[in-house]
């Protein structure tokens, strides 16, 4: 008997533990409650990085997050280089493409705004030389409302741990890798 | 009645213990089917009609002739077409295949190879491709060529063919296909990676690609 109960037990809190992954999702806002980057208002900027190039481009990206009314980041600028764009992905198909997103990034109401590869990024352009590894890139935002904000971005060649940025939350288990995510067209490929 | 009352009480055990192994291969039986949720073992996305490596020459980031067929014989090649300057998907691909190909055993991460071919050659010519593969992976091959080579190259993959947009002053996107495309060694392709996947994906599906190809 006592076996067969510390098998109950052990079943029981294996399927709790494995019932609890599913609510990490939740959880998101609330376990990188770290000090933010920068302050604006009711927005706080956390988890910002700049990509690593040796071309004259590059990609920055940033969570915003609101504890206030809707808002939108109307421009970036930055020290270097004076081009850049708010740029969205938008994967059609098989195909992928990148733009500047017209009117700039939304920040919902008492919610986040997430820069991250495949979605949303400040595109630089027209860079004067390689940005390395240790680097920093200062960032200005513009705001609609909260107004400006100044940042100083690391420069990294990935969002840090690799895998967290792209796939880690939405899939965890094989087979189940489509789910939420740009999705090619298989028939396109014959 | 002795016998009787004897009896009884391991009965009433034997009962107990019949619904308690019951409870527990129930929920050891929904721990198992949980955790075969899904049921295939690869995380890539399965194309419906394999592709073979294309019987194509390009040009290396040395300069020098690159006959693919001949240079990925027996390995597991992972193919992505895209540009240099492209700033999110191109280097969030190569970054989360060298990322995973660095964690990898040796002997499985020698078996692999990585090979980005360019739909932008007019801005990457092999100095310029070789530079950029080598902040990933000094081991990735960048493969340019003509703008005709390269195109021909997306058809014969039944990959979009490349377009521009233009982001003024000068500057221009380049639309592409925002896959890796894995090729096993036979040579054939059976799954593609999309943008999203990432390190997890890898680990988990370029063993199974280099120790069975694909089986699932």
């Amino acid at each position: 008997m006592a076996v067969l109960l510390g098998l109950i037990v052990a079943a029981l809190t294996a399927f709790a533990a494995c019932g609890g992954d599913d609510d990490d999702d939740d959880n998101d806002g609330d376990t990188t409650e770290a000090t933010p980057m920068a302050k604006a208002g009711d927005l706080k900027i956390y988890d910002g990085w700049a990509r690593t190039t040796t071309n004259a481009v590059s990609a920055a990206y940033f969570t915003v997050k609101n504890s206030g009314l809707e808002d939108t980041l109307v421009k970036a600028t930055t020290n270097i280089t004076t081009t850049v764009q708010l740029h969205e992905v938008i994967t059609e198909g098989a195909s992928s493409k990148m733009q500047e997103k017209a009117g700039g990034f939304p920040v919902p109401a008492n919610g986040e705004l997430t820069l991250k590869p495949g979605g949303y990024h400040v595109m630089l352009m027209d860079l004067k030389g390689e940005l390395k590894e240790g680097d920093t890139v200062e960032l200005e935002l513009e705001f609609a409302k909260a107004g400006k904000v100044k940042l100083t971005l690391p420069v990294k060649p990935g969002p840090g741990m690799a895998g967290m940025g792209m796939g880690m939350n939405e899939s965890m288990t094989p087979g189940a890798g489509m789910h939420g995510m740009a999705t090619p067209a298989p028939t396109a490929m014959k | 009645m002795n016998t009787a009352a004897l009896t009884s009480k391991p009965r009433l055990l034997l009962g107990l213990a019949v619904i308690v192994v019951a409870i527990a291969a129930g929920l050891f039986g929904y721990l198992i089917t949980r955790e075969d949720e899904g049921p295939v073992e690869y995380f890539g996305a399965v194309i419906n009609d394999p592709v073979p490596m294309p019987d194509a020459i390009l040009t290396d980031d040395d300069g020098k002739p690159f006959d693919l067929r001949k240079e990925t014989e027996g390995y597991v090649t992972l193919l992505y077409v895209g540009y240099t300057h492209c700033p999110d998907i191109c280097p969030t691909h190569l970054y989360e295949m060298s990322e995973a190909i660095k964690r990898l055993p040796e002997k499985t991460a020698e078996q692999v190879k990585v090979v980005f071919v360019t739909a932008d050659p007019e801005r990457d010519t092999p100095a310029v491709m070789k530079a950029y593969v080598d902040t990933f992976d000094p081991n990735f091959i960048g493969l340019t060529g003509t703008r005709a080579e390269t195109d021909a190259f997306q058809e014969t993959l039944g990959i979009p063919v490349a377009s521009r947009t233009d982001l003024g002053g000068g500057n221009y996107a380049v639309n592409h296909a925002a896959y890796v495309i894995a090729f096993t060694k036979d040579q054939v392709a059976y799954t593609v990676y999309p943008s999203g996947m990432g390190m997890t994906e890898w680990l988990n599906d370029l063993p199974l690609l280099v120790s069975k190809g694909f089986a699932p």
